[in-house]
């Protein structure tokens, strides 16, 4: 057993630790940068000694007593740690990749406070036991999501990063208020006090307000679409493939591990998703930006990971318990490979590319190898969470919603190669002269992904075996 | 001990008045160690009412009476008034004489009105407020500043008109104007005259609501605001209004009128109009002070939501955002002060990118913008949910409208801050520098401020369930 102060390092390192970047920066900037690094990698490191006390089932905690029910607990289960070692780990991605990306900006000192201090909120997210503290990160989160769209300041992007700030913002406000509603029940704020109890309906829906607004389900994606397009794609991926986990994480950790709640939201949450899976589908299929089709790609996969875990069932939350962690290996691989293309041709319009293949030739394999694993290929390790997502929901008993899931599926296979076929095939339709591969740090992080992609389909016991685990202790917690 | 809390500003006026054969530039120098001395005092006081959990009394002509609420509300005063005197020895180039002296007198008006335990002596405190607002308010003779002025002085002229009225009732009823001598009337014979004490309390009320700038008697408070001197705003927003509005208010129904239902109702519709009609207002605003002004309305429509519960939990988040609006409009007028003076203009349509070129007001009208919107961890959330679950225990969907209305405040900061901070800077302020020595002091410490008071807070839940008070 480690000690449960380790659980404080995780969250308080990276949120402390941002706080000196932007003073450290002054002095050097590289050693500025290595800070960064290390605020991140603390966190994953405990993570990992953390990673067989959850597993046996026997999670590290810690609570510090404060009255009204605001007691501050952190606990380390295996679900918890699961989605915190997949934002840790894609979190040392993006500052690896940061370094290249960023390095001619003005401002980096924000940019890697903001960063490292969204690695740390999402700490805090994940691994909290108390609906206050819950929300208090959700926010550090928003702001840090706020600052990074708007990073360029330019006028267009601002406003973008207010939209996303307002939508998710007050997503929140609203979620805040199904929280007090649990209060005014139970009197405590405490998720251990509050284990399987029944809450409202009311509660409940005013909670989902938040979910769907962080992870950008329909009716309330709108500000992925447009500040997934953020100027560096380093804070799209943070956005793509970590922030919006955040609402389907909320929703396990709430909905399926603490709560009761009424049987019609197996159904009206289902129900959902495959309205925001389909609908996206379509969008992406008739946007022309890269990374607008990107960003709608990942609403769409939003709806995958939100049927899975909303449809009851084991296997399907196994299901979509994995998707989260395949689709952010794959997703954070596709917005990296854009931000590549973007960086050498100066344009996001695909109409405009084509040919690429020949001059950056790293990057293409990389997209096709993630594109792959989001279309739900075998063997890459989309096709195992996907699978077992529809499988699940047709044992529950929901065929219908896993045929629109079909063939939101299939329409994923078309945006995603039409994109691919557009940038690197053909012939080219203008010319590109510094179109090539970028620095060897922004390739290497994008072939790593890629290379994780397949190997995570090859290898899928593994990740499956952890999954498995988590959900049989979830059943334990059900029973 | 009390009795200091009068005497050192008079005292100080006096000396002040004395001192200027030899130099007339000591006024500031001396309004700033009075409210120095009364920081430390203040600080003493708090500590030993919430310690020993009896108020403090002296009599003097009357008598006057700390007890923990006034003490806390004590310190705030002292508080806002060394930032306003800081700000204002920078900013202030004429009549710094009669700005120092008029700030002590304003100092004392509000202790005044914080400790007596009368009504007619409250009256007359508030009224030494209110002259002396005026007078600081119009202090540079400028004809926007005396239309401020005007306004606010007819405003206040009716509400302390009312108060006269309400307190002609209750003496002709009671015979005495002590707080302890009416309620005791109003709790064993207030049913004899129900015709005259409703007349009263529907008296104090309006008036209170006027000094208070609760919708809809609030058409004073952004004129007076953005017309008066950058730190004369300072003070006005930061406590002025405050005190003689919702301090006023909370003392009275605690201590005489006691608390009805039926009033809380009444409250409970004039906050909520305040916080939504206040934001709203502070949404179509151009001129940065007025669109803060508005603000403080909003704001102050939260103090009275949380007043207007009646328990326990709603008064504690009440004081509590009381204390935190002084700390975070204050900062944000500092802020909106610097700018003032770097840029000229307070039209927001003129500004941009300011955060360029002043990074540390920037970034502290940023942390000041948060904490009003009630965005954890800073102070002002932890204000805003206590008085939200005060008020979900009365009505979920009163609950669920004061948090929709944070989304109101949370557009008018991104509004705010595109147009003022962040953005491409606009060539025209090239030359735009950060603010110096005691300007960004005062931004860093009050930013400091909430900061930590938001980080500290669950402490200080637990000293005040320990103390019996949660």
């Amino acid at each position: 057993m480690v000690s449960p102060s380790l659980l404080l390092a995780v969250v308080f390192v990276p949120i402390l630790g941002a706080c000196l970047l932007p003073v450290t920066g002054r002095l050097s900037a590289k050693f500025r940068n290595a800070l960064a690094f290390l605020g991140v990698l603390v966190p994953f490191v405990a993570l990992l000694s953390l990673l067989p006390d959850a597993l046996s089932g026997t999670p590290v905690s810690l609570t510090i007593p404060l009255p009204l029910g605001l007691s501050f607990g952190l606990m380390a289960d295996g679900l918890a740690v699961f989605m915190a070692l997949i934002s840790a780990f894609l979190g040392l991605i993006i500052v690896l990749y940061s370094y290249g990306y960023i390095a001619h900006s003005p401002h980096q000192g924000e940019y890697y406070f903001f960063v490292v201090l969204f690695i740390g909120a999402m700490m805090g997210i994940t691994l909290t036991t108390n609906l206050i503290f819950l929300y208090t990160f959700w926010e550090i989160s928003a702001i840090c999501c706020w600052r990074l769209i708007g990073f360029f300041r330019e006028k267009e992007y601002v406003r973008r990063a207010n939209k996303a700030f307002l939508i998710t913002g007050a997503g929140a406000l609203i979620m805040l208020g199904g929280f007090i509603a649990i209060y005014q029940q139970y009197g405590t704020f405490d998720l251990t006090v509050l284990k399987r109890k029944p809450i409202s309906d009311l509660a409940v829906i005013l909670i989902l307000f938040g979910i769907l607004s962080k992870s950008a389900t329909l009716p309330l994606h709108s500000w992925l679409a447009d500040g997934g397009v953020a100027p560096t794609p380093a804070t799209a991926l943070l956005h793509a493939a970590v922030l919006v986990k955040i609402g389907v994480y909320v929703f396990t950790r709430l909905f399926v591990v603490n709560f009761e709640i009424s049987q019609v939201f197996h159904v009206i949450v289902p129900v959902i998703a495959a309205v925001s899976a389909m609908l996206s589908a379509g969008a992406a299929i008739r946007e022309d930006d890269i990374k607008r089709i990107i960003a709608y790609s990942t609403v769409s996969q939003l709806g995958f990971i939100m049927l899975g875990l909303s449809v009851g069932g084991e296997l399907s939350l196994a299901g979509g318990l994995l998707y989260i962690l395949m689709h952010a290996v794959s997703k954070a691989g596709l917005f990296l490979c854009a931000g590549i293309i973007e960086h050498a041709c100066h344009t996001k319009d695909i109409r405009r590319m084509g040919g690429l293949f020949k001059q950056m030739p790293v990057t293409a394999v990389s997209f096709l190898l993630c594109a792959f694993s989001v279309m739900g290929l075998p063997p890459f390790g989309g096709f195992f969470s996907k699978y077992m997502v529809i499988a699940g929901t047709v044992e529950a008993g929901q065929p219908i919603i896993a045929i629109v899931f079909i063939i939101s599926a299939v329409m994923t296979l078309i945006y995603l190669m039409r994109a691919f076929m557009l940038v690197f095939l053909g012939e080219p339709r203008e010319t590109y002269p510094d179109a090539h591969d970028a620095t060897p740090t922004m390739v290497a992080s994008v072939s790593l992904l890629a290379v994780l992609s397949l190997v995570s389909g090859l290898l899928v016991a593994t990740p499956a075996d952890y999954v498995e685990k988590i959900v049989t202790q979830m059943a334990v917690i059900l029973k | 001990m009390p009795i200091l809390f009068l005497g050192i500003p008079l005292l100080a006026v006096v000396v002040l008045n004395l001192y200027t054969w030899i130099d007339r530039r000591s006024a500031f120098f001396a309004a700033l160690i009075a409210s120095l001395c009364q920081l430390v005092l203040a600080a003493y006081a708090v500590v030993r009412c919430f310690t020993t959990g009896e108020a403090m009394t002296s009599t003097f002509f009357g008598t006057v009476t700390v007890d923990l609420i006034s003490a806390v509300v004590l310190f705030m005063i002292a508080m806002i008034c060394c930032v306003t005197l800081l700000v204002a020895e920078e900013l202030v180039k004429s009549h710094r004489f009669t700005f120092g002296g008029t700030m002590l007198l304003l100092m004392m008006g509000m202790n005044g009105i914080v400790m007596v335990r009368d009504l007619f002596s409250l009256y007359a405190f508030i009224e030494v407020t209110g002259a002396s607002s005026f007078l600081l308010i119009a202090i540079n003779r400028k004809r926007d500043e005396l239309e401020g002025a005007f306004k606010y002085f007819l405003m206040s002229a009716l509400a302390t008109a009312m108060m006269l009225g309400g307190l002609t009732f209750l003496f002709l009823l009671v015979g005495d104007t002590s707080f302890e001598a009416v309620a005791s009337y109003l709790q064993t014979r207030g049913g004899e005259h129900p015709t005259l004490v409703t007349a009263a309390l529907v008296l104090y009320t309006s008036a209170i609501a006027i000094k208070s700038g609760a919708v809809p008697f609030h058409s004073w408070v952004p004129d007076a605001h953005s017309s008066a001197p950058s730190p004369v705003s300072v003070v006005l927003a930061g406590i002025v209004i405050k005190v003689s509005g919702v301090y006023s208010m909370i003392r009275l129904y605690r201590d005489v009128f006691g608390f009805d239902p039926r009033l809380g109702q009444v409250m409970l519709i004039l906050g909520l109009a305040s916080v939504i009609i206040g934001a709203l207002g502070a949404l179509g605003q151009n001129d940065l002070k007025r669109m803060l002004a508005f603000s403080s309305v909003s704001q102050i429509g939260y103090i009275v939501l949380g007043a207007s519960t009646g328990s326990a939990i709603g008064f504690v988040g009440a004081m509590m955002h009381f204390f935190n609006h002084a700390t975070f409009k204050s900062l944000l007028f500092v802020d909106a002060a610097a700018i003032l003076h770097e840029t000229h203009t307070r039209n927001m349509d003129e500004m941009g990118g300011l955060a360029e070129r002043m990074p540390i007001t920037g970034v502290t009208s940023v942390i000041g913008l948060l904490s009003m919107a009630g965005i954890p961890p800073l102070s002002g959330f932890w204000s805003k949910l206590l008085i939200v679950i005060a008020l979900w225990q009365i009505s979920p969907w009163v609950a669920l409208a004061a948090l929709v209305s944070s989304v109101l405040t949370l557009t008018y900061f991104l509004v705010l801050q595109k147009k003022v901070f962040y953005g491409k800077l606009n060539e025209k302020l090239a030359h735009v520098t950060e603010c110096r020595g005691r300007l960004r002091f005062v931004e860093l410490t009050l930013a400091a401020v909430n900061v930590l008071a938001g980080l500290v807070f669950p402490v200080l839940l637990m000293l005040l369930r320990g103390n019996g008070m949660l």
